[in-house]
């Protein structure tokens, strides 16, 4: 007799739908399992036989095959398990096959017949919506989590016998706990680094809310102590909240990767790795299926203090990601996606010692600080569309705080709003991912600017490159200053903060 | 001391010049470890070949005095713009035909216009090894203006000194004489053969070692000695009080060369031997205009571009000038938006009378003549 169960596993960040076909005929009692499963896959046979028969049902002594389809595609991990007992109790005849076409079933079996709750959730649960399934079984504790979709009829089954009662049309297992709000996330933003902590650094306050508001990679510099750090970690503060579709993202990436999932996520990510991480560990790719920094920091924040000391390797490996917004891993013959929009933060020393222009602590000669430059330029300052510099007296000098997280939210999504009304067309959201053609419609000089920037193009100040980065952030400091059309001050405001290049003399 | 006439090579210099330079080249890694001090350095490049070779040849005395006697002159063609002149030539300049000068230099840029630079007022800009972005501005600025009223400036090596001053050169339309511490081929091979074509478009570049020698610690003093030879005026733009940094200026008053210093802040660790230069008694810099003054050579009567820009840049600069040089600092001490603050720096940057150095500060940068006849020396 023949049965099908639907179950889902996880391929990277996606999940790939199963279809348990299980064949239970005369023979030699004997239980295999095909369609490119692993080790953890092919090891269910034992537990199978274990939970079922301490479930108080029986493991039929018959040649049982099950298939798990498409039988190209690899399977892994004990999520298939509960799928696979159910299957076979259907095919034996002790379960009705009605509702198993149509309900997913997704669980590790423990000897005890118990259901034990798996990775990816929140992304099986969307997958099984999408599938056209109306229901999804799962171990309860992971319940709370499918919930966060709608559409789907989520059924808690703490063991296989729920399971059964759950496909002959009995409820679900109650499940302990209340759900997750997401109200105590946005309590959680709230109680988070404010920007109001920040005393004097006026001009890296006013640095950050640009790059927030219009998404532009940043670069911090200045000597230890200064306050680089400090700032990077407040910018999610001053980030608009995430949108459901982000929200969704995020929480699916983390509940993949196995992290705990309390609830939709609404804090953007924030993700700071050592600066001895490998090119790996920044983009994925080490072991099948494992991730980097870079897609943990989707639609977050990636911050790379003490940029100098990462290896070339590493830096190089995150051109294409910021580049693209997505990176694409080969391993073993076969590659995967990972979406990689991201906003970058790196700090850094301007100098060897850390304290080129605090007046004579210095002890750098030109030529080495041009060495540290060149360290740093190249592959990430190309995409780095704002440097500040900060400086110790400033922040002793002045001790008021500019803005706290609320106020430079309030202006960061203002000019966002602006951003979206102007750029929905063009299929961007954001000023800092303007092409060229959305550059030459949205972002018109007028003589002075035209005159300003002409002339930093002709002294050699700024490459075609350095220009567009220049017309991209001189559009984001007219949208927050409310302003319709780019003026020069705009313009020449983008030009100072432009990064520093190596070999940069200025104008001779 | 001149050697005896022999059979003009092909390039232009004699065979016995060309060996001089064949000999240094083969000694050059002797040298590295001998002269560390750069007046012991000097010295032993003022001995005749016969002295050299006993000096630095070692157990290898014997094989360098039987290759040195069998030298022949390469036969291979230089590359196409390169010339070479020797003491022996008319053209090689006046001022290298005395003893401890290059016997032989190797040009590119035509010797014809060797002659014509170093025959106009030369005057050599050198520094320390380290400098501040304070002492390479100074360079480059100091370069420019003397070029622009028709001084030649001599520049040696590669270090932040000699880059700065060639940049102002370019900038001001060429008359710079940039002695190497690398070989013509090293140069035209190396990441910098932009720079030195460019160099070599209005200038010379010269090089007394063989073509394919470089990477020397000890060529860019050497270059010093020689760009000490050539001007009429030295002047150190940043040292620190070391004996290699002020080995040229000590080189300088001993053949009877005018010193001068700019000063830097009291406290910087990278002015201390130019300050230590001015306790001695050299002349005090700030512009090119003093140097011109020096040399007894109309400055022009140049107009500052500072006075004639509009208020709220003039006052801009004077605050940067006065050391209030971040965008922060502006804004408190002018009171304007920080916008505006931005852009009047950026205005002030592309007028080329700021620069933003390492730290994000503004630089304040010195001025070139203006309204100053400008005769550039013809071949």
């Amino acid at each position: 007799m023949l049965a099908r169960a639907h179950t889902f596993t996880i391929d990277g960040l996606n999940t790939r739908h199963v279809t348990v076909e299980v064949d239970v005929r005369a023979g030699l009692p004997a239980f295999v399992i095909v369609g490119l499963a692993d080790a953890a896959v092919r090891e269910a046979r034992e537990r199978i036989q274990a939970a079922i028969r301490n479930s108080g049902f029986d493991f039929p002594a018959r040649r049982i095959t099950a298939n798990l389809a498409p039988a190209d595609v690899p399977k892994s991990g004990p999520g298939l398990d509960l799928a696979l007992a159910c299957g076979v109790l259907a095919a034996s005849g002790q379960l009705p096959g009605g509702l198993l076409g149509t309900v997913a079933l997704v669980g590790e079996l423990g000897l005890d017949g118990r259901v034990r709750p798996t990775r990816g959730v929140l992304a099986i649960a969307q997958a099984a919506r999408t599938a056209g399934l109306e229901g999804l079984a799962l171990a309860g504790e992971s319940a709370h989590e499918a919930s966060l979709i709608s559409g789907l009829r989520i059924a808690a089954v703490e063991s296989l016998e729920s399971a059964v009662r759950v496909l002959r049309g009995g409820e679900g297992d109650r499940v302990n706990g209340a759900p997750v709000s997401r109200e105590r996330s946005a309590k959680s933003r709230a109680r988070g680094p404010d920007l109001g902590d920040v005393r004097g650094q006026h001009g890296g306050v006013r640095a950050l809310v640009i790059a927030a508001a219009g998404g532009h990679n940043l670069l911090l510099s200045g000597a230890p102590g200064t306050g680089k750090t400090m700032l990077a970690q407040r910018l999610p503060s001053i980030l608009p909240p995430l949108s459901e579709r982000e929200a969704i993202e995020v929480t699916r990436i983390r509940g993949l990767l196995g992290g705990e999932v309390t609830g939709l996520a609404r804090a953007r990510p924030f993700r700071a790795p050592h600066h001895t991480v490998t090119a790996a560990g920044l983009v994925g790719g080490a072991r099948q299926g494992s991730v980097g920094e870079a897609v943990l920091a989707h639609n977050g924040v990636l911050f790379l203090d003490e940029l100098a000391e990462f290896s070339r390797a590493a830096l190089e490996a995150l051109r294409q990601p910021l580049e693209d917004g997505r990176v694409a891993i080969s391993r073993a013959g076969r590659s995967a996606v990972y979406p990689t929009r991201l906003m970058l933060v790196a700090a850094t020393n301007p100098c060897p010692c850390g304290y080129a222009g605090e007046s004579e602590r210095c002890r750098c000669g030109e030529s080495e600080i041009a060495r540290h430059r060149r360290r740093l330029s190249g592959p990430l300052l190309d995409r780095i569309d704002v440097m500040v510099n900060l400086y110790r007296e400033d922040g002793g000098g002045d001790r008021e705080a500019m803005l706290t997280s609320r106020q430079g939210l309030a202006l960061v999504i203002r000019a966002r709003e602006r951003q979206a009304a102007r750029l929905g067309r063009d299929g961007v959201l954001l000023n800092a991912r303007m092409g060229a053609r959305s550059l030459a419609r949205h972002v018109r000089l007028d003589q002075s600017g035209e005159r300003l920037l002409g002339g930093a193009r002709q002294s050699g100040m700024l490459s075609s490159r350095g220009e567009h980065r220049v017309l991209r952030v001189a559009r984001t400091i007219a949208d927050l200053n409310d302003r319709r059309d780019v003026e020069a001050a705009d313009v020449g405001a983008a030009i100072a903060l432009r990064p520093e290049a190596a070999g940069e003399r200025g104008v001779a | 001391m001149d050697c005896a006439p022999a059979q003009p090579a092909p390039e232009g210099a004699c065979a016995a010049c060309l060996r001089r330079s064949w000999l240094l080249g083969n000694l050059a890694p002797v040298l590295e470890r001998r002269a560390r001090d750069r007046g012991r350095l000097f010295e032993i490049l003022a001995l005749d070949d016969g002295e050299l070779i006993d000096a630095l040849g070692g157990r290898r005395k014997e094989e360098l005095h039987e290759a040195h006697g069998s030298f022949r002159p390469d036969e291979r063609p230089g590359d196409g713009d390169e010339e070479t002149t020797c003491r022996h030539r008319g053209g090689y300049p006046r001022e290298l035909r005395t003893r401890g000068s290059p016997w032989l230099l190797h040009v590119v840029g035509g010797c014809g216009r060797l002659r014509a630079l170093t025959d106009a007022p030369t005057v050599a800009v050198l520094g320390g090894r380290r400098v501040s972005d304070y002492g390479s501005e100074m360079a480059l600025g100091l370069a420019r203006g003397l070029v622009a009223c028709g001084v030649t400036v001599a520049s040696a090596g590669h270090g932040d000194v000699a880059a700065a001053a060639q940049a102002g050169a370019i900038a001001a339309g060429g008359g710079v004489v940039a002695l190497t511490g690398d070989g013509l081929e090293v140069c035209r091979r190396s990441r910098k053969r932009a720079h030195y074509r460019e160099l070599a478009r209005t200038g010379c570049v010269a090089s007394e070692l063989p073509r394919e020698v470089g990477g020397r610690t000890w060529a860019p003093a050497a270059c010093e000695r020689t760009a000490v030879r050539l001007a009429r005026l030295v002047v150190v733009v940043e040292a620190e009080d070391t004996p290699a940094d002020l080995a040229a200026a000590v080189l300088a008053k001993s053949l009877g060369r005018v010193v001068a210093a700019v000063p830097g802040r009291a406290t910087s660790p990278f002015s201390t031997g130019s300050h230590v230069l001015l306790k001695r008694g050299a002349a005090l810099v700030c512009e090119a205009g003093d140097v011109l003054e020096l040399l007894d050579l109309p400055t022009g009567g140049s107009v500052s571009m500072a006075a004639e820009l509009p208020p709220r840049l003039r006052a801009v600069l004077e605050e940067v000038g006065c050391g209030r040089d971040t965008a922060d600092a502006l804004v408190r001490s002018t009171g304007e938006p920080f916008a505006t603050t931005l852009l009047a720096l950026t205005e002030l940057e592309l007028m080329g009378l700021l620069r933003r150095v390492a730290g994000g500060r503004y630089l304040r940068c010195p001025e070139a003549p203006r309204a100053a006849s400008r005769t550039q020396p013809q071949p």
